[in-house]
Formats: C-alpha cells, sequence, structure tokens
C-alpha cells in the first residue's frame, strides 16, 4: 500500500509540476500588472511603475523564462509563493482563504452527501410511487437551477423570514459580525452567519448523489445476486440493504471521495454572493487584478486537491470493492 | 390422476376454480411438491401476456423432474413462481403445495421460511448470482444464519467447510475466505449448489445450471448436483432447453410449449415413444455426438405464439406439419396415450404417433446435400486455407511505468492445419484453449505475424498493401456468435448486404439483384430487404450474417459459434441451411464451435485443442469414433446423449478442475496436470509426460484391417500429441450412474 502511495504520489506530483509551470507561463504573458498601475491618481511615471513591481518581484521588464526560474527558485528554497501587485504575500493570504472556504464548505458538502445518499436509497426502495416522484423531481429541478439563483432565492426566502419575524435572525452575507465578544453571543452570531450559505449550498448540492445513488441502487435490484439472496429466505428489502445496497454504493464513494478535498478549493458563486472571500473568488479576483503569482498558486493549490481526490478515490474504492486491489 | 382426463381430451376445459377443486382432491398424498393450474400472466405496455397456462405437476420425494423448453416456453417463470420470486407485478393463481402446505399467496416474509430452506435453487449464470463484494463463506454462511439463528458461528463454519468441500471445491477451509471474482464460473455455481443445499432442502429447483459453462465443467457440476441429491434425499426439478442434459439425471421429464405442458411422463416414454409432434420435433433437432449417420435434422419452422393473444386452437399448430382444421379447434387438452399410465401428451394426432413414425418423414426433414467435392479425393482438391507453425503469445507485464515482463500467455502456441476446397474444418475445445485467438490470428493477416497464414494462395507474408488485404477479405469472410450484436440496429437488411458489395466496387443495378439472391439462398423472403435487423427472430437474424459473409463470394466462411445463441429447432435450420450452402456453393468452412454434437453433425474434419495447441486432429468420425488422445476422450464423454438409456450406462471421465493458467505452461505435456490417464501411469512413465512434449503422430492403420488388404493401406487421416494413447484412466475421473437400474423400462 504504501508503495503504490509512493508511486502515485511521485506521478501526481510531477503532472502537478507541470500544469503549474504551464499555468505560470501562460499568467505571466497575459496578464500584466503594470497596466493597471497606470491607471491610478495621480499617474505614476514608467519608471515608478516598473520600480514598485520590481520590488514585489514582479518585473516586468524580465523575459517570462527568468521570471519562472526567479519564481521557481523562491517556492523551492523557501516555499515563498510571491506577492501580489498590491503588496500582499501569497504565502499569507492563502491560509486565511482556504480556512475560508472550509469552514463555507464543510457542513453543507456533509449534510449534502448524507442526505443525498439517504434520499437515494430511500426512493430507489419507492420507484415510481408518490414519494420518489416528488424527490426525484426535485433533484432534477436543482440540477437544471443555475446555482446562484438557487442562492438568491435562499437569501430571498431569509430575508423574507426577517422581515415576517420583525427581527434580524440570519445574516444573508458575510462570516460573522466584527467586535463580538468571545462566548454564547459570538456563538448564536456564527450560526446566524452560517445557517443561510449551508441550507443554500445543502438545498441545491444533494440532487446529483439523490440521482447517482437511486439509479445505481436501482440497476442492482434485480441483480441476479439479489434473487439468490432472496431465494435464501431474505425478504426483498432484507436482500436489497444487505446485497444491492452495498454493491450500489461502490461508484457513489468515488464520487464522494472526489467531492472531500473540493471542500477546501471553495466555489466562486457561493464565495461571491455570500461574501465570504475564500479560495474560489480569490481565483477569479487574481485574474481581473492581473496577480500573476496568485493566480498560478491556485492553479497549484487546485491541481493538488484534484491529486488527492484521485488518490482518495482509489482507496474508497479498495475499501468498499474486494475485486479492486491496489499494488 | 385429475378427472379432465377422465372426460377425455375433447372435453372443454372446466374453469379455474372447478379445475383447483378437483385436481386438489387428487394430488397423490405423499408428494412432496405439487403444482396445479399455475397461471401466471404479467402486465406489460402491450397487454396481458399469459406466461404460464395450467402447469400440473407432482415431484415424488427423491426424484427429479426434467421441465424441457424452447426460450420463452414458462418453464423459468414457472419455477421463479414456486419460489414466489416473481415480481409483485406478476399475477399468479393455482396451487402450489409443498408437503401439502398451500404456498402461493404467501407474504414475501411468510414465504422466507420456505425459501432457502426447504425449498432451494440453482440458477442459470453463476458468474452474477453472488453478491461480489462478500466473501464466499459469508454467503454460504448466511444462508445458515437465516435459517438457524441458535446456531454457534463454528458451528456453521464448521457445516461451511463442509458444504464446500461436498461440492468439490478443493482446501474448502481456505477458500471460504475468497471473494467470487476468485473463482471460475463453475466453482460458483458449485458454491451456489452449496449455498441451495444448505439447509438439507426438500425440494431443488435447478435452471439452467450448467447452460453457462463449458461441457467438461458441465458434467462436474451435474455431477455435484447429483451427489447433493444423494446426500440430502432432495427432490429435483432440472429446468434445461438441453435434452442430453436431463436425458440421465430425470426420472419423468414434462415438455412446455408457450406456456404449457404438451407432453409429461416417464423419461423413457417421452424420448423414445414422444407423442406430441413437438417433442418429436425438438428430439430430431438435436444432433448427435455419438452417431456417425449423416441425415438431416429436423428444423421446427416458425416461432412460439405471442401469449399476449389467447390461443383458440392448438398453439403448436402453425408450426406443426400435421395440423389439420381440427386443431384448430379449442386447445388440445394434456389427455392420456395408450401406452403407459402416466405417460399424457396434448395433440388430437396423439393416438396416432406411436415409437414407429419416424420424425424425419413427420417434419419433412431436407435430403442430405451432396457437395460436389465429397467425390473428389481430399488430396486432388486445392487448399483454400493453409497455417504453418502459427503462435500468438502475449506478454505478461507488471508495473505501471515501467513494466516488466513476468510471463508470457502462450494463446497459441505453433498451429499448422489446412482446408481444402468443400470442407469443413472444425476446431474445439474448452474456453481458453486458444480457439478464438486462432481465428483473431486468420482475421489479422499481418506479416509481422508469428507464422505463415495462407488464404486461397495469398500469404501474409506477401500482404504489405491495401490490395492484398482485401483481395484476401474477398476469399475469406466471417459469420458471428451473436447475430443481435453483429447487425447494426440502424441498418436495414438492404444496407447490411449491401456494405460488402459497395466496397468490392459493384454497381447499384448489380447490388440490387445480388441481395436478392442473396436472400432467396438463405431462406429469407426478399421483399423484407428494407426491414430493421430486430424485425426478425434469432434464426432469421443469424440468416442476414450469413448472407453477408457469402455476399462477395468467399471460398471460405469463418464460423464462430454461429448456433450457440439460438434455440434447438433453429439451430436445426441453421445447421441445414450451413450444409446446404456448402454443398451447393462448394464453400469451405472453418467452424468454432464449443457443442461438440453440432461440430460431428456438419464437419468432415476436427483438431482437439488444449492450452494453444493441436492435440488431436483428423476426419471427423474417427476422430469421435476412436479418439486417441485422452482429453478427446474427456471431451466426448462429458457432453450428454439425448438417450436415458445410453446416459445410465455410459461410463463418463470427469476431468478435474478447470483449464490451468496458461501462464506457467509446463515443459512436458500441457495436459497431464488434469490428464485421467497420467494420474493412472506408474511414476516411471509420469516422467516421461513431465519432461518431453508429445509431438503430433499419426494412427496406424489398424491391424486387423491391415491383414485383411493385400497392399500396404494409406494412413488414416487422425493425428494426436499423446505418449500413452492406451492408457487406463484413473478409476477415480470415471463415474458410472449406478442408480440406472430402476429406471429400466
Amino acid at each position: 500500500m504504501l508503495r503504490y502511495l509512493a508511486k502515485r504520489g511521485i506521478t501526481y506530483v510531477f503532472m502537478i509540476f507541470l500544469t503549474t509551470s504551464a499555468g505560470y507561463f501562460l499568467a505571466v504573458s497575459s496578464l500584466k500588472p503594470a497596466l493597471l498601475e497606470q491607471e491610478r491618481i495621480p499617474r505614476p511615471t514608467p519608471e515608478q511603475v516598473a520600480n514598485s513591481m520590481r520590488l514585489k518581484g514582479l518585473d516586468p521588464d524580465l523575459s517570462p523564462w527568468e521570471r519562472y526560474v526567479e519564481w521557481l527558485t523562491a517556492i523551492v528554497t523557501r516555499w515563498d509563493w510571491g506577492r501580489s501587485p498590491n503588496g500582499a504575500f501569497i504565502n499569507a493570504e492563502f491560509g486565511d482563504r482556504v480556512w475560508i472556504s472550509t469552514r463555507l464548505f464543510l457542513a453543507s458538502i456533509i449534510l449534502t452527501l448524507v442526505i443525498g445518499v439517504a434520499l437515494g436509497v430511500y426512493s430507489a426502495a419507492r420507484q415510481y410511487r408518490f414519494q420518489d416522484r416528488v424527490i426525484t423531481s426535485y433533484s432534477y429541478l436543482a440540477y437544471i437551477v443555475p446555482a446562484p439563483i438557487a442562492y438568491f432565492l435562499v437569501q430571498l426566502g431569509a430575508i423574507n423570514i426577517n422581515e415576517t419575524v420583525g427581527e434580524r435572525i440570519f445574516f444573508v452575507t458575510g462570516i460573522s459580525t466584527p467586535g463580538m465578544e468571545p462566548g454564547w453571543a459570538q456563538f448564536i452570531d456564527m450560526l446566524a452567519h452560517y445557517a443561510v450559505p449551508t441550507v443554500a449550498i445543502t438545498l441545491v448540492g444533494w440532487g446529483s448523489y439523490q440521482i447517482a445513488q437511486r439509479q445505481y441502487l436501482l440497476d442492482n435490484v434485480n441483480a441476479d445476486f439479489v434473487r439468490t439472496a432472496r431465494a435464501k429466505g431474505l425478504t426483498r428489502n432484507q436482500a436489497i440493504s444487505r446485497h444491492a445496497l452495498r454493491v450500489s454504493f461502490i461508484p457513489v464513494a468515488q464520487s464522494i471521495a472526489f467531492t472531500i478535498p473540493a471542500i477546501f478549493a471553495g466555489g466562486f458563486f457561493a464565495e461571491k454572493i455570500f461574501a465570504w472571500p475564500g479560495v474560489g473568488s480569490w481565483s477569479i479576483d487574481a485574474i481581473s487584478l492581473q496577480d500573476v503569482n496568485a493566480a498560478t498558486a491556485t492553479l497549484a493549490y487546485g491541481s493538488v486537491i484534484f491529486a488527492l481526490g484521485a488518490i482518495l478515490a482509489d482507496f474508497a474504492t479498495t475499501l468498499v470493492d474486494p475485486r479492486v486491489r491496489v499494488q | 390422476m385429475s378427472s379432465e382426463i377422465a372426460a377425455g381430451p375433447v372435453d372443454q376445459p372446466q374453469s379455474a376454480v372447478e379445475r383447483l377443486h378437483v385436481a386438489g382432491l387428487h394430488a397423490p398424498a405423499d408428494a412432496i411438491l405439487s403444482v396445479r393450474d399455475l397461471n401466471v400472466r404479467f402486465n406489460t405496455e402491450n397487454g396481458v401476456v399469459h406466461a404460464v397456462r395450467g402447469v400440473d405437476f407432482d415431484l415424488m420425494p427423491g426424484k427429479t423432474l426434467g421441465i424441457v423448453g424452447e426460450s420463452g416456453s414458462g418453464k423459468s417463470v414457472t419455477s421463479l413462481a414456486i419460489m414466489g420470486l416473481l415480481p409483485t407485478t406478476a399475477e399468479v393463481t393455482g396451487s402450489v403445495r409443498l408437503k401439502g402446505r398451500e404456498l402461493l399467496g404467501l407474504s414475501d416474509k411468510a414465504m422466507c421460511e420456505f425459501r432457502g430452506n426447504e425449498l432451494a435453487m440453482v440458477f442459470q449464470d453463476p458468474l452474477s448470482s453472488l453478491t461480489p463484494v462478500y466473501t464466499v463463506g459469508n454467503q454460504i454462511i448466511e444462508a445458515l444464519t437465516i435459517h438457524n439463528p441458535a446456531m454457534s458461528k463454528q458451528a456453521k463454519e464448521a457445516h461451511a467447510v463442509e458444504l464446500l468441500a461436498m461440492v468439490g471445491i478443493p482446501s474448502p477451509k481456505e477458500r471460504l475466505r475468497a471473494f467470487p471474482h476468485e473463482f471460475s464460473g463453475g466453482m460458483r455455481q458449485r458454491v451456489m449448489i452449496a449455498i441451495a443445499i444448505a439447509n438439507n432442502p426438500r425440494v431443488l429447483i435447478a435452471d439452467e445450471p450448467t447452460t453457462a459453462l463449458d461441457v467438461t465443467i458441465q458434467a462436474q457440476v451435474l455431477e455435484v448436483l447429483h451427489t447433493a441429491q444423494e446426500e440430502t434425499g432432495a427432490a429435483v426439478v432440472m429446468i434445461t432447453h438441453d435434452l442430453g442434459v436431463v436425458a440421465g439425471m430425470a426420472d419423468d421429464i414434462m415438455v412446455m410449449y408457450a406456456g404449457r405442458p404438451v407432453e409429461t411422463g416417464a423419461v423413457d416414454d417421452i424420448y423414445y415413444n414422444p407423442r406430441m409432434p413437438y417433442t418429436m420435433g425438438l428430439l430430431g433437432a438435436v444432433p448427435r455426438v455419438d452417431v456417425a449417420e449423416k441425415s438431416s435434422l429436423v428444423p421446427i419452422e416458425g416461432m412460439p405464439p405471442n401469449l399476449i393473444h389467447a390461443p383458440t386452437g392448438c398453439s403448436f399448430a402453425p408450426r406443426c406439419p400435421l395440423a389439420t382444421d381440427a386443431c384448430l379447434e379449442g386447445e388440445p387438452a394434456l389427455a392420456p396415450v395408450p401406452g403407459p399410465a402416466a405417460h399424457r401428451a396434448a395433440c388430437i394426432k396423439s393416438g396416432s404417433l406411436g415409437g414407429d413414425v419416424d420424425v424425419h418423414d413427420v417434419f419433412a426433414a431436407p435430403p442430405v446435400p451432396v457437395s460436389r467435392f465429397d467425390a473428389i479425393p481430399r488430396e486432388e482438391r486445392s487448399t483454400v486455407l493453409q497455417l504453418k507453425d502459427v503462435r500468438k503469445h502475449f506478454p505478461l507485464t507488471k508495473g505501471a511505468l515501467l513494466k516488466r515482463r513476468i510471463g508470457t500467455v502462450k494463446a497459441v502456441d505453433g498451429l499448422s492445419f489446412d482446408i481444402r476446397e468443400g470442407e469443413c474444418f472444425s476446431i474445439v475445445g474448452e474456453s481458453g484453449s486458444g480457439k478464438t485467438t486462432t481465428l483473431l490470428e486468420i482475421m489479422e493477416f499481418h506479416k509481422d505475424q508469428d507464422g505463415e497464414v495462407v488464404i486461397g494462395g495469398i500469404s501474409n507474408k506477401q500482404a504489405a498493401d491495401g490490395k492484398t488485404r482485401s483481395a484476401m477479405r474477398r476469399e475469406l469472410q466471417m459469420v458471428f456468435q451473436d447475430p443481435t450484436g453483429a447487425l447494426d440496429p440502424r441498418f436495414t437488411v438492404y444496407e447490411v448486404l449491401a456494405e460488402p458489395l459497395q466496397n468490392a466496387g459493384m454497381n447499384k443495378a448489380d447490388t440490387k439483384k445480388r441481395i436478392m439472391e442473396l436472400m432467396k439462398l438463405v431462406g429469407l423472403q426478399p421483399d423484407h430487404v428494407n426491414r430493421f435487423p430486430n424485425q426478425f427472430s434469432g434464426g432469421q437474424r443469424q440468416r442476414i450474417g450469413i448472407a453477408r459473409a457469402l455476399a462477395v463470394n468467399p471460398k471460405l466462411v469463418v464460423l464462430d459459434e454461429p448456433v450457440s445463441a439460438l434455440d434447438v429447432s433453429v439451430q436445426a435450420g441453421v445447421i441445414n441451411l450451413l450444409d446446404k450452402l456448402r454443398a451447393e456453393l462448394g464453400l469451405s468452412y472453418l467452424l468454432v464451435a464449443h457443442d461438440l454434437s453440432v461440430v460431428r453433425h456438419i464437419s468432415n474434419r476436427v483438431a482437439v485443442m488444449y492450452l494453444g495447441k493441436i492435440v488431436e486432429i483428423g476426419e471427423v468420425d474417427r476422430v469421435f469414433d476412436n479418439p486417441r488422445h485422452p482429453y478427446t476422450r474427456a471431451l466426448l464423454s462429458a457432453i450428454p446423449v439425448p438417450d436415458p438409456q445410453l446416459e445410465r450406462t455410459r461410463e463418463r471421465i470427469i476431468l478435474q478442475g478447470d483449464l490451468p493458467s496458461p501462464l506457467g505452461t509446463p515443459k512436458g505435456c500441457n495436459f497431464a496436470t488434469r490428464c485421467p490417464v497420467f494420474a493412472a501411469l506408474p511414476a516411471a512413465k509420469q516422467e516421461k509426460c513431465l519432461t518431453l512434449e508429445p509431438p503430433l503422430e499419426q494412427v496406424a492403420p489398424s491391424p486387423a484391417a491391415q491383414t485383411l488388404a493385400a497392399e500396404p493401406l494409406p494412413a488414416p487421416d487422425q493425428r494426436f500429441a499423446c505418449f500413452f494413447p492406451d492408457g487406463e484412466p484413473d478409476e477415480d475421473m470415471l463415474v458410472v450412474h449406478e442408480s440406472a437400474g430402476h429406471h429400466a423400462p
């Protein structure tokens, strides 16, 4: 198992290096932070701009290759991912951003998975009955409604509740109220901030898991081995829950494993709409702000997360399916 | 028996309730399982399908009932109805009594008391019938736990080991922890049997238990079923389409057609004295592996009826050559025929169909076609295909990035044979013996191949350009196993047949003419050319496949299991067609088939393959009547023949285990690990088998024939690769069913 991990690890490190380097060249040749500086009032002289960029390690006069070597050396020797045009250090910003994304998505992803898989099993057991039709129709609806619209609708709902009650119960944006005393009040404040984004992301997210789990289970409900189990003397429901369920969970487990690391990478729409400045919104902002180092760092981070997901998915499959053995 | 029989066949059937009442009263008291007036209806989009229509039978303790019929005849639905495993949408009426207790109408939960306990079942496909994520032990123990909740864990485990040992799984204790995918198909079917007999069932239903398996493995599994029945004393319901499989096992036979039993009786009465044209047709449609006589098979034309519409007359009448207007007036009841008491048939003419009526006359079997090449000695005919020392070795590698070679799979290892004009050459062997790889190597036709393939005078060594290759393709065409998969569902028959012709550069008018010719040639209506493949039956689709192969007038047709996906009655028609085409068009065939009866019927020469090598080759009657290689002997003895008396007395060689992995092939004879003769040899002689590879040797003319002839006889066309062809097989691997005695009529 360790050898397998090491082998996969090396392959992925190599791939991450390639994507990140390619991403850096793309960014460095297309993003020109110096141009943004010139829109400042009073307009700085070109010398001033070049000077300030050079101080931040973003010298526009160097060739892309020279900058790449400089950038790579800093990472390899000092683990320094460089600075943004506004002077902020990527390393410092990064930790904050990841933590915000994680807090935003952790609870809702767990809820999404649990609710999605449970509803999938529930609706598969009641195929074509009223409950199944309601649940599955909802899932398809959630599938086709664009996420930002769904988020807005949930926000509107929360505002409605606030107005009906006549008092602000939920915050629809923001992470926390500044200046809260630690203790009970701060905990209530945190819940009030968490509730709306968590509910919104969960409501939109579970549909795909419900549909997948329902489909895979239905594929197995009439499988020959379920019939064998019934021929042994199990009732239909016992046979399904003991035999079909685990087999149907194999592909679902794989997709779950891919989801878990994605929590840390965040999502652009949710972060923007609920005003949680996480990794997702940072990566988009970096491009509009001509921020070479931040854009490359988020790209590298995305690759790492993907590699972790792939390894986790392998593990998850091995865990639930004895036919698969890693070596 | 029931009162309707006393009333006679012409009587109209009574209402279901009356029938049930009367029939129930007459069920023998000692029957373990009594089925009365079982009816199953499925609601489908097209209407109500009446899949099982009034099945009655009694099963006595320890006896075996064989249910025989084509696909769609309702035999599997009957068994699932008895088990209570049909979907809830199925409407089941009638009566199923197990030891006098009514099972129909019980809830799923109440049925669980019987399922797996007194009533057990073995299913058709062993590959999908075991849960892939649980160990084999886990699944056997589950069956024990359900019905013996009080049993201790150690006791259950010990019993599971006993069960595995009983069904013949080596080192059962370790194998308990293995997963189903670590077992071969035959091994998995053994596990299925172990699960079924775990709680000593009184009734064991086996639904086509060996259909998916190789003949050698089929023989093993049938043997295990036999042991299981002896150990548990269970009564067995054996469902099959193969009349050979039940001939040796069954006490009674029920032949089903269109959801109804059409003939029932003791096994000998059914096989030697069939009184229903359908049974006669089924028996006549099966080729025999043990008989050399060349007569055409009996095809049953047409298709089984659609069970959505209630039949107004005999349901077999549209396909029956004896049908008259009287047959269309009301469905004939199952009535006793003259002779033994228990023999009943649903035919108004059963009285006139005695044992002396020849099935070939009834069904108007076509005459045996004679090819113009038959009169020419083989040596004087030209060669259409020649293989010289063809090899295909697959490297077995390990590692993801840097691949290391850890072994070689010798899929085909030094194959040489030739096919002459107008002859049919067959390759037989278990799955994994390299038959398909051989065909692929021939079709590949590339100069980098190891060995030489010569097709119609064109060698693969000179096939550098596309032109030679397309010339080769016109010499050789292929017919595939699965007729449905081999035809593009979105092509009409016209397009399917036009494609090879257009490729060959034929113009439109000629193409059209040729397609009409082809349709007539394969026995299809020419005006059906604009239909899509799904509008044809399986047999007709295979005819389209044959027509496509013949389109460009090839000399040689490669047939890859051409009839294995077809029902027996349809199979007979396709085999007759192939035979006819060979004679009329002077074709040569290269046939790969696992059914040795078909091979014997159609081929002139045969090669037996084992692990990539030919172990015996020669004229088909010589090889089949006088097999020299122990593997050929075992293969032939494993095939059940549809002749109950012969089946009961036949000595059978049961090969141990599965085909070994072709990886670590030993230095000497490949077959030594499973060889029945090798097992009986003294150690000194065994040494020779293990160290030297036996070459293909010529069979000498028999000394008796030689003494009669004045001049030296030419060597017979038979060669084999074995050092000890006259060795006696090991006693442990020989099986004769002793229980035969009481069957004798």
